[in-house]
C-alpha cells in the first residue's frame, strides 16, 4: 500500500509547523527580551557557531562517533551471541532474563572509572566497552524475545515438515527474530551516542563531542557550547535514521498486519 | 508383517490419549479408537469440543504421541511417516511465513527435503497452478485475503507430493462464502491427485459435502461414537448442496452428534456442537 | 513469594560468580598476559574493597566511605523519585492531549520520539548553567532542580509513548458502545480509555523509572553537581591512583540503586495487574 505525496503531506506539516513556531518565537524572546547569550543564546547565534566552524564540529562528532560506532558493533555481536545461547539453553535464558531487568535501572556508565583504570585512561577501549556494555542488555533482551516468540501453529508446521532444531532456527526463529533485532536497534543506537558522550567525563581524550561542551560552557562560551550540542543531536539522529532507513530496506514486511 | 496389495492409508488400533496421567487434573482425549482410511478415501472428523478430533490428527501425524494403541500410516509408525514426508499438513491458521513470497513459502518443504533451486521453482509453479494463484507467486502473503493464504498453504502441503493429507479445520477462519468455494477447489485437488484425506471440523455441512465417511465423535472421554457413510459419489458439484441425498446425509450426521447425548431430554445439551 | 525467594538466591549465586571470575582473572593475571592491568591498584581484591567501605571518607572525618555512598545514593535516589513524578505527569497530560487532539499527535508525537533518539542529556551542563540564574520569586533555582528536571526529561518519553498506545487501545466495538450511551469525551476517557491503557503503561512506567534513575546519575555526571552518588563517583575516581578501592564502592552503590528501583517498579507492577488476566508466554 503506496502512500500518495498528499497522504505524506499531511503527516509532514504539523511537525514542521511547530518547529518554525518554537525556533521563531525563540528567536523573538531572546531579541525582544534582550536576553544575554550567557542565559540562553538565540538560534542565530548558535547557527552562526556552528556553520562558522563545521570542520571542528564534524570533527568532534565523527570522534563520538566512531566511539559510539564501535561500542554499538561490539556490544550487538555480544547480544547476538548470548540470544542464540539463551534461546538454546533453557538454564541460560533463565539466568539471563531476571539479570537484563534487575540491571535495567542500573546507571552502568558508572563502571567508566573502573574501566579506565584497568585499561589505559588515553586509549579509546574503556569509552567502547562501557558503550558495548550498555548497547548489550537491549539488543540481548529483544532479540531473545524474537527467537522465543514464535507462533505454536509455526512450529507445529515445522515438525510436520520433519523441520530439526537448527533448520527450524535457521529458517524460522531466526527471520522471525528480525524485526525485534530492529525493535532493539533503535534503541541502542542512539544510547551508544549518549554513552560515547557521557563516558568522556570521566578524564582521558578531551576531542569529544561530551568533553566539549563541558569545556565550552566552562570557558562561558555558550554559543560554541550549544553549537556542540547541536553536533550531538544531529548525530543521534543520524545513527537513528540509518538504522531506520536499514530496516525499512530489509524488512518490507514489518509494520503490516501479520498474515493469518 | 503381512504384504497386502492395498494397505489403508491410515489405520488406528486400540489407541488411547490421556493427558496428565495419574494427576489430579488427568484427561482423556481418546479412548480405544479404532479407524481405518482406504486408500484414495475422504474422511472427516466431527465433533463438539473436546471430542479428541484435533487430538487424533495429531497422533496420526507424530505430532503428539498415544499413550496406547497402534497407528499405521501408510504402513509406517506416525513417526517414520514424519520422517519420510508422506504425509501433508494444513492447520486452521495458515501459518505462511511473511518474510518469504508466496511462492517461496510453498518451497519451504522442498528446501527441507534438499531440492535444488530450479527444481523446486518449478514444482512450486505447478502446485500454484492447480490452486490458481500462480500470478501471486511473488506476492507477500500479506497481500493475500484470508481464503487465498489458505489455498497456499495447502499448495503447501502437497509440495512433497504425499499420498495422504491431514487437515486441522483449515477453512475454519473463512466466511461462508468462501468457505464453500474453498471446498469445491480441494474436491477438485482430490479428483485430479486422488489422495487420501482426513479432514477435522466443526461443520455438518461441510463434513457430509467432501466426505465419502463421516466420522462423529464425542467427549469425556473422547471416542468414537459413529461412523456415518456418505453415499453422494465422486461427482460433486454445487448442486450436490440441494439434492436430496445431501440432506438426508446431514440429517443423519446431525442426529449421530445428537445421540452420545442420549435422548431428546437432553436437547439443551446438544448447544455444544 | 517462594518466586521472590529463588530470584534472591539465583542473584546471590550469580554476585558469588563475579566474585569468584574477579579473583581468578586477577590470579590469571600473574601468569598469562592480558590487555588490561591486573594489578592491586587498579584492580584491588573483593576484599580491598568490602574493606574500603569502613575507612574513613576524608582523613579525620567520623564518616565511612560506605556512609558517604549510602547518604548519595539516597539523595540521588530522591531526585529520581521527583524527577519521575513530574515525568509520568507530564507524560500523562501529553498524552491525554495527543489522543483527544489529531493535530497534537502529528505535531508532536515525531518531537517526542525525537527527543529520546538524540542525546539531550548533552545539554546537561548548559541546564545547569541557565537553571542557576532563574529566580522565581523567592524560589532560587539550584543545581538540584535542574537534574530532577533532565530526570523528568528522560521519564516523560517512555510514558508519554506508552500511554498514548494505551489510551487509543480500546476496540471500536468498545467505543461505539460509549457511544451509544452517549458519554462524553471526557467519561470515555476515565471509563474506557484509561482502564484500557493499564497494561500499556506498567511496562512504560518500568523504561521510565529506570530512564529517571539513570538519568539522575548521568546528569550528576555531566553537571558535577554536589551531593548525589555521580559526584562521589568523579571524586573516586580522581583518587583512584592513592586509592583505589573507594571509587569501587561508589561504584557498587549506583548498582544497588539502580537494582532498588527496578525491584520497587516490579513491586508497583504486581500490584496494579493483579486483577488482570496473566500472560501466557510461548
Amino acid at each position: 500500500m503506496s502512500t500518495t505525496t498528499a497522504d505524506r503531506l499531511k503527516f509532514i506539516w504539523p511537525p514542521v509547523l511547530i518547529a518554525l513556531l518554537f525556533l521563531g518565537s525563540w528567536q523573538l524572546l531572546v531579541v525582544v527580551r534582550e536576553i544575554e547569550p550567557f542565559l540562553l543564546p538565540a538560534p542565530s547565534l548558535i547557527a552562526e557557531n556552528f556553520f562558522g566552524d563545521l570542520a571542528i564540529m564534524w570533527q568532534t562528532a565523527y570522534y563520538t562517533g566512531t566511539t559510539a560506532f564501535l561500542g554499538l558493533v561490539f556490544g550487538t555481536i555480544a547480544g547476538l551471541v548470548m540470544a542464540l545461547l539463551a534461546q538454546r539453553f533453557v538454564v541460560v535464558n533463565n539466568l539471563v532474563t531476571p539479570l537484563a531487568a534487575g540491571l535495567a535501572a542500573v546507571p552502568i556508565i558508572a563502571l567508566t572509572p573502573i574501566l579506565n583504570n584497568m585499561f589505559s585512561i588515553t586509549s579509546r577501549t574503556p569509552r567502547v566497552l562501557v558503550t558495548a556494555i550498555i548497547v548489550f542488555f537491549p539488543m540481548l533482551v529483544n532479540v531473545t524475545r524474537g527467537l522465543i516468540q514464535v507462533q505454536p501453529v509455526q512450529l507445529e508446521l515445522m515438525r510436520s515438515m520433519n523441520a530439526q532444531p537448527r533448520t527450524v532456527l535457521r529458517v524460522l526463529r531466526i527471520p522471525n527474530a528480525i524485526p525485534f533485532f530492529f525493535t532493539g536497534m533503535k534503541v541502542a543506537a542512539p544510547l551508544a551516542v549518549i554513552a560515547a558522550l557521557v563516558a568522556e567525563y570521566f578524564g582521558g581524550p578531551q576531542q569529544g563531542l561530551g568533553s566539549r561542551i563541558a569545556s565550552s560552557a566552562a570557558n562561558t562560551a555558550y554559543g560554541r557550547a550549544w553549537a556542540y550540542v547541536v553536533a550531538a543531536i544531529i548525530t543521534g539522529l543520524v545513527f537513528y535514521l540509518i538504522v531506520l532507513a536499514i530496516e525499512r530496506w530489509t524488512t518490507p514486511w514489518t509494520g503490516r498486519t501479520r498474515s493469518a | 508383517m503381512t504384504t497386502t496389495t492395498t494397505q489403508h492409508a491410515v489405520s488406528a488400533t486400540g489407541v488411547w490419549k490421556i493427558f496428565n496421567e495419574g494427576q489430579p487434573n488427568e484427561v482423556t482425549a481418546l479412548q480405544d479408537v479404532n479407524l481405518t482410511v482406504d486408500s484414495g478415501e475422504f474422511i472427516s472428523l466431527i465433533g463438539p469440543s473436546g471430542c479428541g478430533k484435533s487430538t487424533l490428527l495429531r497422533v496420526i501425524a507424530d505430532l503428539t504421541d498415544a499413550t496406547k494403541g497402534e497407528v499405521k500410516v501408510a504402513g509406517h509408525t506416525p513417526h517414520e511417516a514424519r520422517e519420510q514426508q508422506l504425509y501433508g499438513m494444513a492447520f486452521q491458521q495458515a501459518a505462511l511465513f511473511d518474510w518469504r513470497t508466496v511462492r517461496r513459502n510453498v518451497e519451504l518443504p522442498l528446501e527441507l527435503q534438499g531440492w535444488d533451486k530450479s527444481k523446486r521453482k518449478a514444482r512450486a509453479m505447478e502446485l500454484l497452478e492447480m490452486v490458481q494463484l500462480a500470478d501471486f507467486a511473488e506476492h507477500r502473503p500479506w497481500e493475500l485475503s484470508g481464503g487465498m493464504q489458505q489455498r497456499v498453504a495447502i499448495a503447501r502441503s502437497l509440495a512433497v507430493d504425499p499420498t495422504i493429507l491431514l487437515m486441522d479445520e483449515p477453512f475454519g477462519a473463512l466466511d461462508e462464502m468462501t468457505r464453500e468455494r474453498m471446498q469445491n477447489e480441494l474436491l477438485r485437488i482430490r479428483q485430479e491427485t486422488g489422495k487420501s484425506i482426513i479432514f477435522v471440523t466443526h461443520s455438518i455441512p461441510e463434513a457430509v459435502y467432501l466426505s465419502d465417511r463421516v466420522v462423529v465423535m464425542s467427549p469425556r472421554p473422547g471416542r468414537i461414537t459413529d461412523i456415518v457413510p456418505v453415499p453422494l459419489g465422486d461427482a460433486r458439484d454445487e448442486d450436490t448442496r440441494e439434492a436430496d441425498e445431501f440432506f438426508d446425509a446431514v440429517t443423519a450426521v446431525r442426529e449421530a452428534l445428537r445421540g452420545h447425548v442420549g435422548g431428546a431430554g437432553a436437547r439443551a445439551k446438544v448447544g455444544e456442537v | 513469594m517462594k518466586n521472590g525467594g529463588v530470584s534472591v538466591l539465583w542473584a546471590l549465586a550469580g554476585v558469588g560468580l563475579v566474585v569468584l571470575m574477579w579473583e581468578l582473572v586477577k590470579w590469571l593475571g600473574n601468569f598469562i598476559p592480558l590487555p588490561f592491568n591486573t594489578s592491586d591498584m587498579t584492580m584491588p581484591h573483593v576484599w580491598t574493597m568490602v574493606a574500603a567501605m569502613g575507612e574513613p571518607e576524608v582523613r579525620g572525618s567520623e564518616n565511612t566511605v560506605l556512609d558517604a555512598v549510602i547518604s548519595a545514593a539516597f539523595r540521588s535516589l530522591t531526585l529520581a523519585v521527583g524527577g519521575f513524578i513530574i515525568g509520568v505527569a507530564v507524560g500523562l497530560l501529553l498524552a491525554v492531549i495527543m489522543q483527544r487532539f489529531l493535530f497534537a499527535e502529528r505535531g508532536l508525537l515525531p518531537f517526542v520520539i525525537a527527543s529520546q533518539t538524540v542525546p539531550l542529556i548533552a545539554l546537561a551542563p548548559l541546564i545547569v548553567g541557565i537553571g542557576n540564574r532563574i529566580e522565581i520569586g523567592p524560589v532560587k533555582w539550584t543545581t538540584t532542580y535542574s537534574v530532577m528536571f533532565i530526570a523528568a526529561y528522560l521519564a516523560f518519553f517512555p510514558l508519554s509513548v506508552g500511554a498514548l498506545r494505551g489510551l487509543q487501545a480500546p476496540t471500536p466495538t468498545s467505543l461505539e458502545l460509549m457511544r451509544s450511551y452517549a458519554a462524553t469525551p471526557g467519561q470515555t476517557t476515565r471509563k474506557l480509555r484509561f482502564p484500557s491503557s493499564i497494561p500499556y503503561m506498567v511496562p512504560a512506567l518500568k523504561v521510565s523509572a529506570a530512564a529517571s534513575v539513570v538519568g539522575t546519575v548521568v546528569a550528576e555526571i555531566s553537571t558535577g553537581v554536589r551531593g548525589g552518588i555521580g559526584r562521589l563517583l568523579i571524586e573516586y575516581a580522581r583518587q583512584i591512583t592513592s586509592q583505589p578501592a573507594k571509587v569501587y564502592v561508589a561504584v557498587f552503590g549506583a548498582i544497588a540503586l539502580g537494582l532498588l528501583v527496578a525491584a520497587l517498579v516490579t513491586a508497583l507492577d504486581v500490584y496494579l495487574t493483579r486483577n488482570l488476566p496473566k500472560e501466557k508466554n510461548a
